[in-house]
């Protein structure tokens, strides 16, 4: 018969109380099988049984208090606890503090930890792993682009976003739409499948009216300039530039700048003219500025200047920034009406086609009079349908004095 | 070669520096007659006397103090805060003065200061005896920040941490004091501070853990290798500073990164790793980086401590989840 003390449960506590046993006299124990839970001055602690064998005796009830070190339970020792040598009182306590706790439960589990190595770091090659942006993996997810067989042209190797798009099936349906975005954000690219990327006049063209299209709520009007009045040799341009900017003085409306942010405004008191050049890179836009404190002679002069430059391609990035109001001009090629679009934040363009002889119904019967035909297109979110055809009207206005 | 706990090797390490450096010290509260909360100092004080492992009252301020100035004068002390919920009053001499000691007098002097202390939670204790706040002193410049996960490492790390010319903050994870056993030479021989050690080798995913969690991460590497997923663990062991360079390494070579600890989520030492693998490593992650913690609360008691604490199926979990596209 072998006693089990109870063990020293750490800070030198001189007595534990028993809370419940989990075990019971006649049972065979385990080592480390659970035998009591019993409560100190800091917290339950269970006590594991150290033997195998068959518990003869419990020395304490629940709710007892025991001294550290006095008999806790009997044992009959069977298995590899008896054939060992019969623990004595001695051994039995300093067996105590290695499953000992003090606050709370410590496990033990006898495992043996069996490091092959206590490696400090090793240096490995850097095999082929994919190296790449997070955006560029996520793109060649949506594109079935598989990235081992996609090489980087980035820093090191990285692959880019511009290397996926160019390793995509250019058929893949998920690639159409995918590059409609990217396309915007990639700026130039050549593919090799015969596509041509636009760039210069052409991409700025595609941006703006996409945006255009986006933002504006488009309204058009239409109406008829009667210039049956004009004197031979009229120059037509500078007569439309000068009536913009008395149909501005009337309804200053048109010769905005508008912020959807807020919503907010800006009227100006000034009026630079966007004037839209057709050319073989694209559409052109410099712009005329001031054009309400110009002579005709100053208009005529600025017009030419800038055909000359769209011609020469020197229009510099600052001659076409600042434009308060545009004019499209298409009536020298072909077209009487068209619903231009404008191009934020400006508020408002007009277009005009191409001047000829209406027949027109006046008092005394019918005539053929020279006519302008003029689109106005204007933000609804900003000008009324009141202010446009009073704008409209005083262009018309305008347009129809003799000089 | 003797199978010891790590408790038992943190015991050989204290005894086989106070034979071979007289200028190392022993402090701390019940150390010494009693031989600590948890025996990690049995029997030192009989064997050294009283003056080399000193019971002090129960004042972790002064205690900290005390430190500062034997390390002034020359002495290497070694103190044991007895729980790291006990710590809170001595932060002011370890931030104010300990840390900063070799910037204040502009090299001229160090602090050859350890403070050892229980870490982490999950032996049913009661509040401020479970306490993982690793992340308050790795934050702290000039303080090293030190954590084992095995008996050896303990033996080897705590001998480094006493020798190192500046202040150790030395974090035993508790749960893990007597849970296995290894054979550790009682040789004197340090292991380095300021690396990390590699666990298990893998090529799926990093993990990387440190103290008592590696017993859970290991596992978990285990299951996962069951079904397939090769998992690298990394034992962190020096918190503060991190060795980047090894974790750098690792993910640019698995491309997953799983970041294990018990400690609460927020700004724990998991998001400056993670803070570190987007700055340096992001074009080599094939994966959002996954984070398995404790949560934004006080260690639970008892009964609800194993569902803060992180499991292996949640370590498991977080693996999974870098390989869902």
């Amino acid at each position: 018969m072998t006693t089990f003390p109870l063990p020293d449960l750490g800070e030198g506590l001189p007595d534990a109380e028993i809370v419940t046993w989990h075990v019971k006299e006649g049972d065979a124990v385990k080592v480390d099988q659970l035998m009591v839970s019993v409560e100190t001055a800091k917290a339950i602690v269970e006590v594991p049984s150290p033997y195998e064998g068959i518990i003869t005796k419990l020395h304490a009830a629940a709710g007892d208090v025991v001294g550290t070190g006095e008999p806790l339970v009997d044992f009959q020792l069977t298995g590899a606890s008896a054939a060992s040598a019969a623990p004595t009182a001695v051994q039995v306590e300093s067996h105590a503090p290695q499953s000992g706790t003090v606050v709370g439960m410590m496990p033990v589990t006898g495992e043996i930890i069996e490091e092959h190595s206590l490696l400090r770091r090793t240096r490995h090659a850097v095999g082929d792993q994919v190296r790449a942006v997070p955006a560029a993996r996520a793109l060649a997810r949506r594109l079935n682009v598989d990235l081992a067989q996609v090489s980087g042209s980035g820093k090191d190797g990285v692959i880019t976003l511009d290397d996926v798009l160019a390793a995509a099936p250019l058929e893949s349906p998920r690639r159409k739409v995918a590059s409609a975005v990217e396309a915007t954000v990639l700026g130039n690219r050549r593919h090799d499948d015969g596509a041509e990327l636009l760039h210069g006049p052409r991409r700025a063209m595609a941006q703006s009216m996409s945006r255009s299209r986006d933002e504006i709520a488009t309204c058009t009007v239409f109406d008829d300039a009667d210039v049956h009045a004009w004197p031979e040799g009229t120059d037509i341009t500078v007569r439309l530039i000068r009536s913009i900017a008395a149909a501005v003085k009337e309804e200053p409306g048109l010769n905005a700048r508008f912020d959807p942010s807020g919503p907010s405004r800006i009227l100006f008191d000034h009026i630079h003219l966007a004037v839209a050049v057709d050319s073989p890179e694209g559409l052109i836009v410099p712009v005329i500025r001031d054009i309400d404190k110009k002579s005709g002679a100053e208009l005529r002069a600025s017009v030419d200047h800038l055909r000359k430059s769209v011609r020469e391609r020197s229009v510099a990035p600052e001659e076409m920034r600042g434009y308060t109001f545009t004019l499209s001009n298409f009536g020298t090629l072909a077209g009487r009406y068209a619903t231009p679009l404008v191009v934020p934040p400006a508020v408002a363009i007009l277009g005009t086609g191409r001047l000829q002889r209406d027949v027109v119904p006046t008092e005394t019967g019918i005539e053929a009079h020279r006519r302008i035909p003029l689109s106005l297109t204007f933000d609804h979110r900003c000008i009324t349908g009141g202010e446009a055809c009073r704008f409209l009207a005083a262009l018309i206005r305008d347009l129809g004095k003799s000089a | 070669m003797a199978q010891i706990t790590m408790i038992e090797a943190i015991t050989m390490a204290h005894a086989w520096e106070l034979e071979h450096d007289p200028s190392v010290v022993l402090l701390g509260e019940d150390i010494g007659i009693n031989g600590g909360v948890f025996r990690a100092t049995a029997g030192l004080q009989q064997r050294f006397g009283s003056e080399r492992v000193q019971d002090t009252p129960l004042a972790e301020g002064m205690i900290a103090g005390m430190c500062v100035g034997m390390a002034a004068q020359g002495l290497k002390p070694v103190a044991e805060i007895q729980f790291m919920g006990f710590i809170y009053p001595a932060i002011d001499q370890i931030v104010n003065h300990m840390s900063r000691m070799r910037n204040r007098t502009r090299g001229r002097m160090s602090c050859p200061v350890v403070i050892r202390t229980p870490h982490g939670g999950g032996i049913r204790s009661p509040e401020h005896h479970s306490e993982s706040v690793e992340a308050l002193f790795a934050h702290i410049p000039g303080i090293r920040v030190v954590c084992p996960s095995t008996p050896a490492r303990a033996y080897g790390l705590l001998l480094a941490a006493i020798r190192d010319p500046d202040p150790v903050l030395f974090l035993e994870p508790v749960r893990i004091y007597r849970y296995a056993k290894q054979e550790v030479a009682n040789d004197g021989k340090a292991l380095p501070l300021d690396v990390c050690f590699l666990l298990r080798e893998g090529t799926d995913v990093t993990i990387v853990t440190w103290g008592a969690m590696t017993v859970e991460t290991l596992k978990a590497a285990t299951q996962l290798a069951a079904e397939g997923i090769s998992a690298e663990v990394i034992d962190l062991a020096t918190i503060s500073p991190i060795d980047s360079e090894a974790i750098l390494e690792s993910v640019a070579r698995t491309g997953r990164l799983v970041i294990v600890h018990e400690a609460a989520r927020n700004c724990g030492v998991g998001a400056e790793i993670a803070a570190i693998v987007a700055e340096q490593g992001l074009y080599d992650l094939q994966a959002p980086i996954q984070r398995v913690t404790g949560y934004d609360t006080v260690m639970p008691y008892f009964k609800l401590e194993h569902d803060y604490l992180p499991s292996v199926a949640r370590i498991v979990d977080a693996v999974h989840a870098t390989f869902v596209d």
